[in-house]
């Protein structure tokens, strides 16, 4: 997992500071990139970096029980909340391990998000999955 | 649903304001300069469990009150779970908190904790299925065994858009809901998004008016929508025959 192709939040740094608050949170409603539906309303997450890997967006390469065959990236920027029911509007997927990935609750898009089921007030949304608005 | 992932229990109800994410009360007066003030967190978080045979279409009409597409990538390869989803009423702001179960044909004990928790039960048949509706009985029977005497009963015949098949006429139906106290019935078409929409809000509207009126949200925050398993079909009963679509 560690030695995928790291890609760096660096591509949205430019942009960070349109999208966090001075306080740390999301500016704008973060949406769905594929659907526009609204996942978090603003100011309701806060930027935290971590490193999380997180399959593929494209069909058919989606995320499977295996380590190592999963298509993803790596993503260290992402909107965290420590309660699900911030959540305007996600989905959450059956358990992969120890971990359940967001995806849009409206058209399913995915995963956006990843949440682990040993930290249970922790929900990250990654900022390159989503759409700020 | 994973027993151990008790999403539903939140210690000490601190509701979602709690914490240091999300509307952080001291915050929240220093942010003039913000364009948006945080939305208000939702005033009630309710679980509604849709029922019903086999095949009757409860996982559509989720769909369809959800939406009306959806993508293969996640859940072709491991599924989802569940989902929460943010309705308005009466200017009231709404979790409903959904589960995806389509293919968790099983029936033990985790059913019956979802019949008691739920704020509002969805009884689900199929018009064109004579075998789903002499079934209802049968949910009946679940209900009044698990479910809350307070839980709004909603009895909807599905598959409104195979109406030249139809083998259960509508007064069937309201006459089923009649004889049960407080059953309200209607019949959708999950295929047009018929009425889908209005069942829910329906249902919602009705587990508002029976809700004390100023009820702080934490005292609610128990409540979580989510989609029933199925039960598996007792070996008496034939297969459902697949007539219609």
């Amino acid at each position: 997992m560690e030695n995928n192709e790291r890609i760096s939040s660096g591509e949205g740094c430019a942009d960070l500071t349109k999208l966090v608050s001075e306080d740390g949170k999301n500016m704008k409603s973060v949406l769905c990139q594929r659907c526009g539906s609204k996942v978090l309303c603003p100011g309701m997450a806060i930027f935290a970096e971590k490193e999380l890997f997180l399959p593929s967006m494209r069909k058919k390469t989606g995320i499977t029980q295996v380590e190592g065959t999963v298509d993803g990236d790596m993503l260290t920027a992402h909107w965290l909340v420590d309660d699900m029911y911030t959540f305007e509007n996600v989905g959450f997927t059956k358990d992969v391990g120890k971990v359940k990935y967001l995806i849009c609750a409206d058209c399913e898009i995915g995963p956006i998000g990843w949440h682990c089921l040993d930290d249970k007030k922790s929900f990250y949304v990654a900022l390159e999955r989503v759409n700020h608005a | 649903m994973d027993p151990r992932y008790e999403i539903q229990r939140r210690g000490g109800g601190g509701g979602f304001s709690g914490g240091s994410v999300g509307g952080s009360p001291a915050l929240t007066g220093a942010q003039s300069r913000r364009r948006k003030m945080p939305p208000r967190p939702a005033d009630y978080k309710l679980q509604v469990i849709i029922i019903g045979s086999r095949g009757v279409g409860k996982t559509s009409l989720m769909e369809r009150f959800t939406d009306d597409t959806f993508c293969e990538a996640c859940k072709s390869t491991v599924g989802v779970d569940f989902k929460l989803k943010t309705v308005e009423l009466r200017g009231k702001k709404i979790r409903l908190q959904i589960w995806d179960t389509a293919g968790q044909e099983r029936f033990n004990s985790i059913t019956s904790a979802y019949y008691r928790g739920a704020k509002g039960i969805v009884l689900v048949y199929d018009i064109t299925k004579q075998e789903t509706f002499e079934d209802l009985p049968k949910w009946m029977k679940m209900i009044d065994k698990y479910a809350s005497e307070d839980a709004e009963l909603l009895l909807v015949g599905n598959k409104l858009d195979c109406e030249t098949d139809r083998v259960i006429t509508r007064q069937q139906g309201e006459r089923f809901a009649s004889r049960i106290s407080g059953m309200r019935f209607c019949e959708a078409s999950a295929k047009d998004n018929f009425n889908v929409d209005e069942i829910f809000m329906k249902l919602v509207n009705d587990i508002l008016n029976k809700l004390p009126l100023e009820m702080p949200s934490r005292e609610l925050s128990n409540s979580v929508l989510s989609l029933q398993p199925e039960p598996e079909l007792p070996p008496e009963l034939p297969p459902p025959r697949a007539r219609c679509c």
